[in-house]
């Protein structure tokens, strides 16, 4: 079968799952939660399979495995279509999403006790949802796909979340919506320029992305007006610094597998989106905004990492410390070298794996011991020694230890962001720069300390466990759960000893974009009267 | 104007409805039987729509080609053609919807008078007559006016009967008056020409003199008050939250729905058509009217706890919704803005009608569901209208892959197409436009999410039963489906709205002739007048449609 057909059955096979479950949610629990994990598990093996097949030197163009349909007929004359495909930048992230949703079927097991063919038909959809973000070949299925993924977790998050779960559940929606209905606009009006240009209305996103390579946006200040409205909706997504105020909420209380899948999948449409819109389609703006965007991520970075330090709720922790390492993510895409794009890539699909099992490992804490509470927890490491070794593992792998995935991310996007302050180019940007680096440095040694601390103070010391349970046996992982964390922690070394195996299926995607970006740098803008108000400082900032 | 044999032959099938409903009014003092008449009122449907069919299956699809030709006080094109079917659309769903309405009494004085109403409805969007556009529009009111009157027997109907009679009597007044200074500066009342002879108001205000550019801007803010009115557009929306709260659901969703189809239309029909495209302070208007109508309706709504208010208050915004598309076509006429603003009409119309239908389908007169808390739990007492709620609330908040999220994106690309294309002093409205569009539906979505969350997210309060009748429940579902299998496949609508587009590139370089008999050629009579496009000058992005 070619890949094109495999890419639409992996990503239809979870709507039609979503169906069925529908249907078979009189059947009883059992049957539901089984047939949701066959389909996962078909969805991931299908995935698997179009990575293996994906060509190892990762040159792959415009695309591979697409399939395209006219979405409103061949006579309409608005061109949209139904395409997908893949390239270096989703494949990692496509395959992710389908590995993450088997474990979160894997972690609700037990755990959602009502109302369960509802609950996996609405994970079945967010799968959907994300498969499409990360194929999708046309603006405008891009962006059904981003929204659509609101209404699932919606649902997840009011339905199967905690106490304050419908404020939650509609502030995430809501603060989500207001950005992203800006980023609509803008994509409006990149589509609606190229028309104006070359005189045929096309929303497919390589067409678009080449073509405004050679024909940037012009005025200036339209371009960054551009870039800013969809800086709206991603770095809400992201959640970058200023606009993180969601996220803690909504991840507290959602239901764990919402929680594995919101911080695993869906903040990395934010970073995606960047990558795909804002720095290959508006290299320009993106130039001129790179010392401001580089100064909100170090700030996520250490403001995230800072609050992390203070949390008593491990979840809130974790949390928190999805700001910070968004934060990394976003300083080496906007380092615009390839070493910082590389592990900026990198390093959403670490945070993906390591965050994903690190919120599905506080889920199956607060299963035992209903509490996630730090102060009430302590010495676990005797009691639950499985619990406790992956524990070990993903923190290691989140802190970046040496070996494992989350160091070649992290020393990847260091490397970039030095690179940018210390190398040739941009010499009187530099001392910020250099500042901002140096803070990224400290940013890591805070990382360590607040995850460390946390398991320290939760597997280590004296046993103390809350009084309630305190009597009962409290059992060690299960097979299942065992099942559900053990593929995330083989990547998690995999990625670790083999990182460029990984890369280089990425990086000539990726180095498509750095070359368009480096231009940028080093041109500056041409048309000098084409500026505008608070562009022009930085502007200049960029070009001296 | 003239009338002759072949203006009537064209208005057979509205002939037929009113001949069908009085005969209707007639036969009610006989029979009651509620179930026959309802019977009746859809089979007449079926058939004025196969009628329809039969008689100008030619005209139409020549309309489709862009062929446009006038005949007396009609104009024949495929916005007038298509719409009479949408509205034999929305006549039988509000006929399913009304199926119980009106107590055992009354039933085919109901379903009489919405069959009235829904020939003023075919009738205004063919209208291209002064006279004859403000008479089809009060075959709308008057039945609108009964309608509410018979909807319930309590103080709060009556205050909002009596309430919509004073102003909407006052507002085609306001319309009347606007008409007569259109029909001064005209010098005609037909709006588009038809013959040499009689030149038309669309020709007249083109060419019109410097002195008498005031007497038009008076005509054209009347008219837009009078019209505005029936949109419920800021700041002639005072009645709708009163009388929507103060009537039942069901006549909530007739008003919901009619009078802002009819106004949208006339609107096309008046001053889309006849406004000049190099004369700004037309898109001006609108412009300003859609942003007040949006952020307004969307802010009050936040705070509504009653489910018709809020319902009251979204549709003040979706009035701004389409004034967007209007401002669009009137600044550049090839942008397609009259095709977007059709789109997000038809939308709105399933949408709105979908949560009326739901809300009926769980009320009665002993039993009415008032407030949002109401609704709570509903989602497991009854998952099928809970799915229907969400999906046509889903819809209204404009989140793709609903009907709703398509209405929004031409209407948008429209303004951002406006806003790139024009020189400095236009493009700075026109982003305000679109950008002031989409934050309105954030702020929209926090409303209609509140009523979804009551429904899905809170333990049920009472047991549920279908009070509403399978009337409501089947007009409900085919809503529901029609939004969800709209958004998935769009293509339909969308080409639809497209060609019925009358500022598109062939309709304005079309030949204007009467018809005089349904089969002849228009080339058979005299002297065909070609009007030049507009503003053919312009740079237009849309590509072509059709051959």
């Amino acid at each position: 079968m070619d890949t094109g057909e495999l890419l639409v059955i992996t990503m239809g096979l979870p709507l039609l799952g979503a169906v069925l479950l529908a249907g078979l949610a009189r059947r009883g629990r059992t049957a539901v939660r089984s047939g949701a994990l066959v389909i996962t598990l078909l969805t991931l093996v299908l995935a698997l399979v179009i990575a293996w097949r994906f060509p190892g030197d990762g040159v792959v163009d415009d695309g591979w495995g697409v399939s395209t349909v006219a979405w409103l007929g061949t006579q309409s004359p608005w061109d949209i279509q139904l395409s997908v495909g893949l390239d270096g930048l989703g494949l990692w992230l496509f395959v992710l999403s389908a590995l993450l949703m088997f474990t979160a079927v894997l972690v609700s097991w037990e755990s959602i006790t009502h109302d369960e063919g509802l609950f996996y038909a609405m994970l079945l959809l967010l799968e959907c949802g994300c498969l499409g973000v990360f194929a999708a070949r046309d603006v405008i299925l891009f962006y059904v796909f981003f929204e659509f993924t609101l209404i699932p977790l919606f649902f997840l998050i009011g339905i199967w979340g905690s106490e304050q779960r419908q404020y939650a559940a509609r502030k995430f929606f809501v603060y989500t919506l207001a950005g992203s209905v800006l980023t609509f606009l803008s994509l409006l009006a990149i589509v609606v320029w190229d028309a104006q240009q070359s005189g045929r209305m096309t929303f497919s996103i390589p067409a678009l992305t080449s073509s405004l390579q050679l024909q940037p946006i012009r005025p200036l200040a339209w371009q960054l007006l551009v870039f800013w409205g969809l800086f709206a909706g991603f770095a809400i997504k992201v959640p970058l610094f200023p606009l993180h105020t969601w996220l803690p909420l909504a991840h507290v209380q959602a239901p764990t597998a919402g929680s594995v899948f919101l911080a695993g999948i869906l903040l990395k449409i934010g970073t995606y989106g960047f990558v795909r819109f804002n720095l290959a389609m508006l290299p320009e703006a993106s130039a001129i905004c790179m010392p401001l965007m580089l100064s909100l991520a170090v700030a996520g970075v250490l403001y995230g990492a800072l609050v992390s330090l203070a949390q008593q709720d491990i979840k809130r922790l974790i949390a928190y410390s999805s700001v910070s390492h968004l934060g990394y993510c976003m300083l080496g895409l906007f380092a615009l070298n390839s070493a910082g794009l590389q592990g900026a890539t990198l390093q959403m699909v670490n945070h993906g794996i390591s965050t994903g099992a690190l919120f599905a490992l506080v889920g199956m804490l607060y299963e035992r011991y209903h509490t996630r509470e730090i102060r009430e927890l302590g010495g676990l490491a005797r009691r639950l020694p499985w619990l406790a070794f992956f524990l070990v593992v993903f923190t290691f792998s989140s802190i970046g230890l040496p070996g494992l995935n989350g160091f070649a991310g992290e020393l990847l996007i260091l490397l970039g962001i030095f690179q940018r302050a210390w190398g040739s180019g941009s010499a009187v940007a530099a001392t910020s720069l250099q500042v901002i680096a140096v803070l990224a440095v400290l940013g890591v040694v805070l990382g360590a300390w607040y995850m460390l601390w946390m398991v320290q103070r939760v597997l280590f010391g004296p046993l103390r466990e809350p009084s309630a349970v305190a009597g009962h046996a409290v059992h060690d992982l299960t097979r299942r759960e065992i099942v559900a964390l053990a593929p995330l922690a083989v990547l998690v070394v995999w990625i670790g000893v083999q990182p460029g195996y990984f890369l280089q299926r990425m990086a000539p995607t990726l180095d498509r974009v750095v070359v368009v970006a480096q231009d940028a740098l080093q041109q500056g803008p041409v048309d000098p009267r084409a500026t505008l108000g608070g562009g022009a400082t930085a502007e200049q900032l960029v070009r001296r | 104007m003239f009338v002759d044999l072949s203006t009537v032959s064209l208005v057979w099938p509205e002939f037929m409805l009113i001949l069908i409903a009085t005969w209707m009014y007639l036969g009610g003092t006989f029979s009651r039987g509620r179930a026959m008449w309802t019977g009746l009122a859809l089979v007449t449907y079926v058939v004025v729509a196969t009628v329809l069919w039969r008689n100008e299956r030619q005209l139409t699809v020549e309309a489709a080609e862009g062929l446009v030709r006038v005949n007396g006080p009609l104009i024949v094109d495929y916005l007038g053609q298509a719409s009479r079917y949408a509205c034999l659309g929305i006549g039988v769903l509000l006929t399913l919807l009304a199926a119980r309405a009106g107590g055992p009494q009354l039933a085919t004085e109901v379903l009489g008078t919405i069959m009235m109403l829904v020939a003023g409805l075919m009738l205004v969007s063919r209208a291209n007559e002064l006279v004859f556009l403000f008479v089809s529009l009060e075959l709308i009111s008057i039945p609108t006016y009964v309608l509410l009157y018979l909807g319930r027997s309590d103080r709060a109907n009556s205050e909002a009967t009596v309430k919509y009679f004073f102003l909407s009597i006052f507002a085609s007044s306001l319309l009347v008056y606007g008409m007569s200074f259109l029909y001064g500066v005209g010098q005609g009342t037909t709006l588009i020409v038809g013959t040499a002879s009689e030149p038309g108001i669309q020709q007249a205000v083109a060419q019109l003199p410097a002195h008498q550019q005031s007497l038009f801007l008076i005509g054209l803010v009347s008219v837009l008050c009078g019209l505005g009115f029936k949109l419920a557009a800021v700041p002639f929306h005072f009645y709708a939250p009163d009388v929507y709260q103060g009537t039942t659901h069901i006549n909530a969703g007739l008003l919901a729905v009619a009078p802002k189809a009819a106004s949208i239309l006339a609107l096309i029909r008046l001053v889309v058509a006849v406004v000049p495209p190099d004369w700004a302070a037309g898109w001006r208007l609108l412009a300003v009217v859609a942003m007040a109508s949006m952020t307004w309706g969307n802010v009050c709504a936040l705070w509504q706890t009653d489910l018709r208010r809020l319902m009251a208050f979204s549709s003040i915004a979706h009035g701004g919704y389409m004034l967007i598309g209007l401002a669009v076509a009137l600044a550049s006429p090839a942008t397609g803005g009259i095709a977007a603003t059709l789109l997000y009409l038809t939308v709105y119309v399933l949408a709105a009608l979908g949560v009326f239908a739901a809300l009926a389908y769980l009320s009665d007169d002993a039993c009415d569901v008032r407030r949002v808390s109401e609704l709570a739990g509903l989602a497991r007492g009854r998952p099928w209208v809970a799915g229907v709620l969400a999906v046509c609330l889903f819809s209204l908040a404009g989140l793709p892959p609903l009907a709703g999220f398509w209405g929004k994106l031409t209407l948008f690309t429209g303004a951002i197409q406006v806003a790139w294309e024009s020189e400095s002093g236009t493009w700075g409205w026109f982003l305000a436009l679109g950008l002031v569009g989409v934050v309105n539906a954030a702020i929209g979505a926090a409303y209609y999410l509140r009523v979804i969350s009551a429904m899905y997210f809170t333990p049920p309060a009472a047991s549920w039963a279908g009070r509403g009748g399978p009337g409501t429940a089947l007009a409900m579902s085919v809503c529901g489906v029609l939004v969800l299998v709209g958004g998935l496949l769009p293509g339909f609508v969308l080409r639809t709205a497209e060609l019925a587009d009358p500022l598109r590139q062939q309709a304005r370089t079309a030949v204007f002739t009467p018809v005089t008999t349904l089969t002849e050629e228009p080339a058979a009579h005299p002297a065909p007048v070609v009007v030049p496009a507009a503003s053919a000058d312009r740079p237009h992005l849309v590509p072509e449609v059709g051959s």
